[in-house]
């Protein structure tokens, strides 16, 4: 095994276990638009009110995808903080795996309720399990988290399994 | 909550609606990118990529997946989908066209919800699968 995979591996599995809870924010509809706008998705109960309304919905809310597909809630890191590949090296939810290229593998997503307009989120993230393998081209880290996004009142919006190539 | 497909009504084998993605764009994951904050620099940055040892920019995986999960908000109601998994097979560049696509392939009930699964994947104009994944959508 190399060297620094066998290290960083070791790091993570330590994390296995550990439940963080980390506040998300207050969902904004002009930041979920973009985003259903982003995917070319361009379905009213996104963006309509009174059409969300006809359909049985208290509000327009965000496509299903948007929390889970949000890797940042800051306003953004300064590009100084970013490292080699892009990722911000401050993110609370960011893996320690200094000096590796990660690449997401997928994400396996349980929809609970709607995400409308200024819902309180909360996300509670642990890292799940963490495998060391031989790919075809060459050794890596197959990483899995659990992100479970909640509302105000501790109410599960969405839950999402990702996992993680490291290499 | 409106539901838009009955459940006595569908059967294993039913296709779902297409969607069609034509000539995929760089200015497509530029988009993406501001709306998810995912700037990792392999979606964007030419100079980067061939660094990298890569031809060129290719999309997030979750942009795919996005596009992937319209066939379901457009076949059962965006607020029906109660499960979407997917697994990144490949990339996609710059010029491709992507289909996106899926069947259903049982119905089952969960918590008193009558659910209809199904799996999904999203090909290139070569044939090749790009995004692979599977599905649940509640029915009325």
């Amino acid at each position: 095994m190399n060297v620094s995979l066998s290290i960083i591996c070791e790091r993570i599995k330590r994390e296995l276990g550990k439940s963080r809870r980390l506040p998300v924010g207050t969902i904004r509809r002009r930041e979920f638009e973009r985003f259903a706008i982003a995917a070319d998705d361009h379905n009213r109960l996104f963006f309509d009110d009174a059409f969300a309304r006809s359909h049985g919905y208290k509000s327009a809310f965000a496509p299903p995808l948007y929390l889970s597909s949000v890797m940042g809630w800051e306003a953004g890191p300064p590009q100084e903080s970013l490292r080699a590949d892009g990722t911000p090296s401050n993110d609370a939810t960011a893996l320690a795996i200094e000096g590796l290229r990660l690449m997401g593998g997928g994400q396996e997503l349980e929809f609970h309720r709607p995400v409308a307009d200024e819902t309180d989120v909360v996300m509670e993230f642990s890292v799940t399990n963490v495998e060391f393998k031989q790919g075809r081209s060459g050794e890596l880290l197959v990483i899995e988290v659990q992100k479970k996004y909640l509302d105000g009142e501790g109410r599960p919006l969405v839950t999402c399994r990702e996992n993680f190539i490291a290499r | 909550m409106a539901a838009k497909i009955k459940y006595d009504a569908v059967k294993a084998g039913d296709a779902i609606p297409t969607v069609t993605i034509d000539h995929v764009s760089r200015p497509d994951f530029v988009r993406y990118a501001g709306a998810s904050g995912d700037f990792v620099p392999l979606h964007y940055d030419q100079t980067f990529v061939e660094a990298a040892g890569i031809p060129t920019v290719f999309a997030q995986g979750m942009w795919t997946a996005g596009c992937l999960s319209r066939c379901l908000t457009d076949y059962a109601g965006a607020g029906q989908v109660r499960r979407f998994k997917v697994r990144f097979a490949r990339q996609v560049w710059p010029g491709d066209t992507l289909t996106c696509r899926g069947k259903v392939t049982g119905k089952s009930e969960k918590h008193g919800e009558k659910l209809v699964e199904g799996e999904l994947e999203v090909v290139n104009q070569k044939g090749e699968t790009t995004v692979k994944g599977n599905f649940a959508v509640a029915a009325a």
